[in-house]
Formats: structure tokens, C-alpha cells, sequence
């Protein structure tokens, strides 16, 4: 989620196979510098993913000598995702950001290969996506403070994750301003 | 039906696997051992359609004693977790992939830590304080929910895998011929006595 | 693009055998139009993106730019128009330079066709393809399976029977640039109100001979969202925080300092 000079990201923290809860530690936000990445989907495939963009940002920041900005990262995700348009990897991503040399927020998703959406509020992804869209367009206001984007961004996912059998087990938020980042996690239900 | 436990406690790792080599209706064997020792502080247990398994272990086994001799240095735990599931994962992606899943139970020399890895066929890998692959999650993952505390000693774990056990043999439908228990600590890989 | 990888296409297909669900990927169920005018030709498309049901972007952008005076409009697969449109338009650039000439339609068309026909039709990318150029104005169309169309008026997409209807009543051969685009946003309005795979605003580019393209994003916006009623602000505290962390972002400057000469061993 967008807010006044900062993003949010949020996600829940449970890995299960079916029905059966089998983490309920399972990290699906990664950072790469200032750039943040949330993948969901098939757990072998977020971490293959997360494991390649770690490698594809570290060697950026050697050619480069500077940290890769969200704009050029969210580009690095979609070509990354059309390599392998005819065999994808059943993920969901999405980026959070705020650009370091304009100090302007970013977030954009994308589906599984790697076609970009654009969104200047707020972006979801997953299987509670349906349950998201409807908690985001009610609950979202644009121009928040931090503070403020964090009760949002924390409701919208709490509330929908309620009405997903496989979403829960906890969650954990990210507030992304330009010199501060805050990481959260949040008390939710166990069940 | 195979059964995998792995419990972690304060200092050590207990792994548990079921004895019983079943292929369709009959049990061929009543003493495999479904574990191998990948080097001296790592121990991988496994499930999976037979055939893959046993292979599959033994090729990690050798790579990573492989990697020790090359290198004069000893695979982690948490190297050795990255390692095997980047196996399965590529091995997904091929004409026939490994269908097997795995315990890791490993103690970290430098870190003076113990470590439990479960990796699945996908690929999917998490650190766990206590794990089980296939039905065997479904009986017992309540019972260590409820009695597993993090700071207990390799007593107090054998005793909650006491009561996994007890539990599996009264409601599995076929008899696993009881289980094999090793513990991984500071002084390496043990066998224990267990029933 | 070194081609693409096919990599995890047995996986898939193993995965899916196993029971896993497949995820959809984004399609811009979709009303895209061009229409031809004495001295140019224009193109509009709607700005819904879908995925099954659910709509993925209200407000995504279809007008793909090949070349500074040829533009396309993608309908099909979102990921395959756009990456096909950027792969031509990166090829179209560099064979204008090394041909030191101003890229022609036609052009953009076949490298289109040869690349879609190799795919035989697996890239879903249906594209409506125009611009002007030193031989004129041009209109075209692009199926995914690589076969072309040329017409005074095109329309593709979910929306292409409404938006079809309203070119077919209305279309006359001596419409000016104002004419051409009133038909096309039309058109685009039609599959706006009449499909459900197309929404939104209506977006739309002109190209005349002679003058630069010029793009009008978001020409007509009949689908404003109404100011909320109330606000559903949360009181600061609402939510419970089980640990908290904070970073903070520093600079780190680096400073070389040189030495007069380095020192080497005799």
C-alpha cells in the first residue's frame, strides 16, 4: 500500500500443505536493499525466486556500485518471470518501495509471468486476493501518515486472512519511509 | 505409510523413523533403517516411493563427504538444508523428478547449535523446533504442540516421542515394526535405545 | 530475450497432474479499435485488466508504442502483448539505424507475424498495429496464430463484436481527424458498457502524416470513482504488535585516499 512519502507491505506467516499448518514462521517478504519483495504461491518457487533475485541484485550492485532502485527491480521481476513464460513458477509477487534518488513510493504486482501491474494505491496477491481486493478498495484512503498506513494495511490483511481457510498464523508488516524502515509482527488469530 | 520424527532440543536432535520396509501389502523387512549419515554432525532421514530414496540419500551422502575432503571443512547444517533442497528443487524440473521427502538433523560446531530441517519433493524447506512427514504429521504434530517446550533435554524429548510413538501404533492402520531413534549432538551421530 | 526457457514446462504439467492448481495469468479481456482518416489513423483501447472474474488493474495501459510514430494496441494475454511489443520495438529501433531510415508499418507488421507464427499461436498476443510513415498512414491487425488483416477500421478483443457494431453503422470513408477519433472512443465506449471483460477509461493515440503521435491517456474517464462517504481511518493502537523492529537507512561514504606511490619490495 501507498501512503503520504511511504509503502507498506504486509504478509502472513503460515506454510501448509493443504490443510495441515506446517510453519507458522514462513517469511514471505525479502529485501533486497530498499527494494522490497513479497512472493506467494508454491513455497519451493519463493524460495528458488527469492534465492535468484538475491543473486541477480547482488551482482547489480557489483556492476553497478549502487543498490538497484524498485523501478528497475520490478523490471528485473517481469523479464525474470517471462523467461519462463512456458513453464512458470507458481508465484505472485509483488514490490514495495520507495525510490532513493526521487524519494517517490512504488509498489507493483505482477502474475506468474511476469506481466506488470501498475497501481498508484494498493496491490494483492495470493489466496486471500479476492477476500484483499474487497478489504483494500473499502478501507484504503490515499495521502496516509505511516503510522496511520500501518493500522490500514495490518486490518486489511488480518480481516481478509479471517476469511481464508489457508491464510493466518500469524503476520508481519513493513513500513518503508525514506530513511526508516519498521518491521511488525502482528498479534492474530491461530486458527 | 513410513514414519519420520525429528524433534529438536536444547543441545541435540532426536530423529525417529519407522522400521518396516512395506512394499504394497506386504512388510519385507522389519529393521531398515531409513537414515544416512551425511557427515559427522549431520544425520538426513527420508520418506518417499521407494527406490528414489535410498538413492537420492546416498548421492547427498557423497556429495557432501565429497565437498568435506575437497574442501577440509565440513557442510553446516543450515549449508547442508540450502544444498539438498536446491537438489529436489532442480530435481522437480526434470523428466523424473525424486519423489522424496527428508528430515535434516544436524548440530552446528561453531555455532555451538543444534538444527532441524524439513525439506519436501518440491523443494519447500523450513527450520522447525519438531517435524514429520506424511500421516504420521497428522498424530503426533498435536501431542508436540502441546508437550514440546524449546529449552528441554534429550530426556525430556525421548519422553514426548514416547508418547508419538504409543499414539502412531495405536491408530496407524498397519504396523511400522517399531522405530529406529539417533541423536545428533556435540559428540556427533548416537544410536539410542528406544521401546 | 535469449529465448525463452522451457524449463519448468514438464514440471508443471507434473504438478499439475498431482492436483496442485494452476494460477491464471492476467488477460486483458478487452475492447481495442483503429480506425483510418484522411491524412492519418487512430487507435483507443479500454483500460480494464482481468483476471477470471476479478478485475487485476482499472486503469492499465494497452497502447503500446513500436516506434515514435507507430503505436499498437494489445489485446489477449497482458504479459505476452506487452513483452512482444517491447521485443519489436527494441528490433524496430535497431533496424532503423542500421538501415538509416524512419521504420515503416509494414515493417512492424511482418516482424509481428514471423514472430507470433513461430509460437504457432501459444504467445496469445492479438494486436491492432498503426502508424504513420515516409509511404503514409497504415491500419493492421495481428492474431496470435500470425495471420494479418487490413482494413479502414479494425476492432479485436472480448469488446470486438460491440465495438464492431458501432464501426460498421458509423464509419464513412471521408472522416476527418475529430470524426475518427469521436468513432473510436465510441467504439471503445460500446465494449466499455457491453462487455464485461472491458472497463474503465477509454485511452487513445493519433498519428498523422507529418506530425509527431500524439497520445491521449485517459481521453475519457466515464468511470470516476465517488468520493467515499466515510472514512475507514483506524484509531492509532487498533492493531496488536506482538515485537517491533526498526532500521534505519544510513549513507555510507567511501573515500579513496592515495598515497604518493605504492611500495613494492626491491
Amino acid at each position: 500500500m501507498v501512503g503520504k512519502d511511504c509503502v507498506a507491505i504486509a504478509s502472513d506467516l503460515r506454510l501448509g500443505s493443504q490443510s495441515l499448518g506446517v510453519s507458522n514462521n514462513f517469511e514471505k517478504v525479502f529485501n533486497f536493499g530498499h527494494v522490497f519483495l513479497g512472493l506467494t504461491g508454491l513455497a519451493s518457487d519463493v524460495t528458488t525466486l527469492s534465492e535468484t533475485f538475491r543473486f541477480k541484485t547482488n551482482m547489480y550492485k557489483m556492476r553497478e556500485d549502487r543498490l538497484i532502485e524498485p523501478e528497475t527491480f520490478a523490471n528485473l521481476v517481469s523479464s525474470t518471470l517471462y523467461e519462463k513464460r512456458f513453464g512458470p513458477y507458481f508465484v505472485g509477487p509483488i514490490v514495495a518501495g520507495i525510490n532513493s534518488k526521487t524519494e517517490k513510493p512504488f509498489i507493483c504486482g505482477f502474475d506468474l509471468i511476469g506481466c506488470i501491474d501498475f497501481a498508484k494505491d494498493f496491490i494483492v496477491a495470493g489466496t486471500a486476493s479476492d477476500q484483499l481486493y474487497g478489504m483494500c478498495e473499502s478501507v484504503y484512503e490515499p495521502n496516509l501518515e505511516p503510522e496511520d498506513l500501518f493500522e490500514t494495511i495490518s486490518q486489511a490483511l488480518l480481516n481478509a486472512a479471517d476469511r481464508d481457510a489457508l491464510s493466518g498464523w500469524g503476520a508481519v508488516v513493513y513500513v518503508i519511509t525514506k530513511d526508516k524502515i519498521v518491521k511488525r509482527y502482528l498479534k492474530s488469530r491461530q486458527d | 505409510m513410513d514414519i519420520v520424527l525429528g524433534i529438536q532440543v536444547e543441545d541435540s536432535v532426536i530423529i525417529a523413523t519407522s522400521k518396516a520396509f512395506t512394499r504394497g501389502i506386504s512388510v519385507l523387512k522389519t529393521t531398515d533403517d531409513k537414515t544416512r549419515v551425511l557427515n559427522d554432525h549431520n544425520l538426513m532421514a527420508f520418506t518417499g516411493e521407494s527406490g528414489d530414496t535410498v538413492q537420492f540419500a546416498e548421492l547427498m551422502q557423497a556429495n557432501i563427504q565429497l565437498h568435506g575432503m575437497r574442501e577440509q571443512v565440513d557442510l553446516r547444517p543450515k549449508a547442508i538444508a540450502s544444498f539438498v533442497r536446491g537438489q529436489l528443487a532442480k530435481s522437480l524440473r526434470s523428466r523424473k523428478p525424486f519423489q522424496v521427502n527428508v528430515l535434516l538433523a544436524g548440530f552446528d560446531e561453531t555455532t555451538n547449535l543444534p538444527n532441524l530441517s524439513m525439506i519436501d519433493y518440491l523443494g519447500t524447506r523450513v527450520d522447525l523446533p519438531y517435524a514429520a512427514h506424511g500421516y504420521a504429521a497428522f498424530y503426533t504434530m498435536s501431542l508436540l504442540d502441546h508437550h514440546y517446550r524449546s529449552n528441554m533435554s534429550v530426556d525430556d524429548g525421548l519422553r514426548i516421542l514416547k508418547m508419538c510413538s504409543k499414539e502412531l501404533s495405536t491408530r496407524m492402520p498397519i504396523d511400522f515394526k517399531g522405530l529406529y531413534v539417533k541423536v545428533v549432538d556435540a559428540n556427533g551421530i548416537r544410536e539410542v535405545d528406544f521401546e | 530475450m535469449a529465448g525463452l526457457s522451457f524449463e519448468n514446462y514438464q514440471r508443471n504439467q507434473f504438478l499439475a497432474a498431482k492436483g496442485h492448481g494452476v494460477p491464471k495469468a492476467t488477460s486483458t479481456g478487452t475492447t481495442i479499435v483503429g480506425c483510418k482518416f484522411k491524412g492519418g489513423v487512430v487507435i483507443a483501447a479500454d483500460t480494464r485488466a482481468t483476471s477470471g472474474p476479478i478485475v487485476a488493474d482499472k486503469n492499465c495501459e494497452k497502447l503500446h508504442r513500436l516506434s515514435p510514430k507507430i503505436w499498437c494496441a494489445g489485446a489477449g494475454t497482458a504479459a505476452d502483448t506487452e513483452m512482444v511489443t517491447a521485443l519489436i520495438s527494441s528490433n524496430l529501433e535497431l533496424h532503423s539505424m542500421s538501415t538509416s531510415r524512419a521504420p515503416r508499418v509494414v515493417t512492424a507488421l511482418t516482424m509481428l507475424k514471423q514472430h507470433l507464427f513461430k509460437y504457432q499461436g501459444h504467445i496469445g498476443a492479438y494486436l491492432i498495429v498503426a502508424g504513420v510513415d515516409p509511404t503514409g498512414s497504415h491500419l493492421f491487425s495481428v492474431q496470435a496464430h500470425g495471420s494479418t488483416d487490413i482494413g479502414f477500421y479494425q476492432s479485436l478483443g472480448s469488446g470486438s463484436l460491440a465495438a464492431m457494431a458501432v464501426l460498421e453503422s458509423n464509419w464513412h470513408e471521408d472522416l476527418d481527424k475529430e470524426g475518427a477519433m469521436k468513432l473510436c472512443s465510441d467504439a471503445i465506449q460500446a465494449g466499455i458498457w457491453n462487455d464485461l471483460g472491458s472497463g474503465s477509461n477509454v485511452d487513445l493515440c493519433v498519428m498523422e502524416v507529418g506530425k509527431d503521435a500524439v497520445l491521449y491517456r485517459n481521453h475519457l474517464t466515464p468511470n470516476v470513482r465517488e468520493q467515499k462517504a466515510s472514512s475507514y481511518k483506524f484509531a492509532r493502537g487498533t492493531t496488536a504488535i506482538l515485537k517491533e523492529d526498526i532500521f534505519k537507512l544510513i549513507d555510507v561514504e567511501e573515500e579513496t585516499i592515495h598515497s604518493e606511490a605504492m611500495e613494492v619490495d626491491a
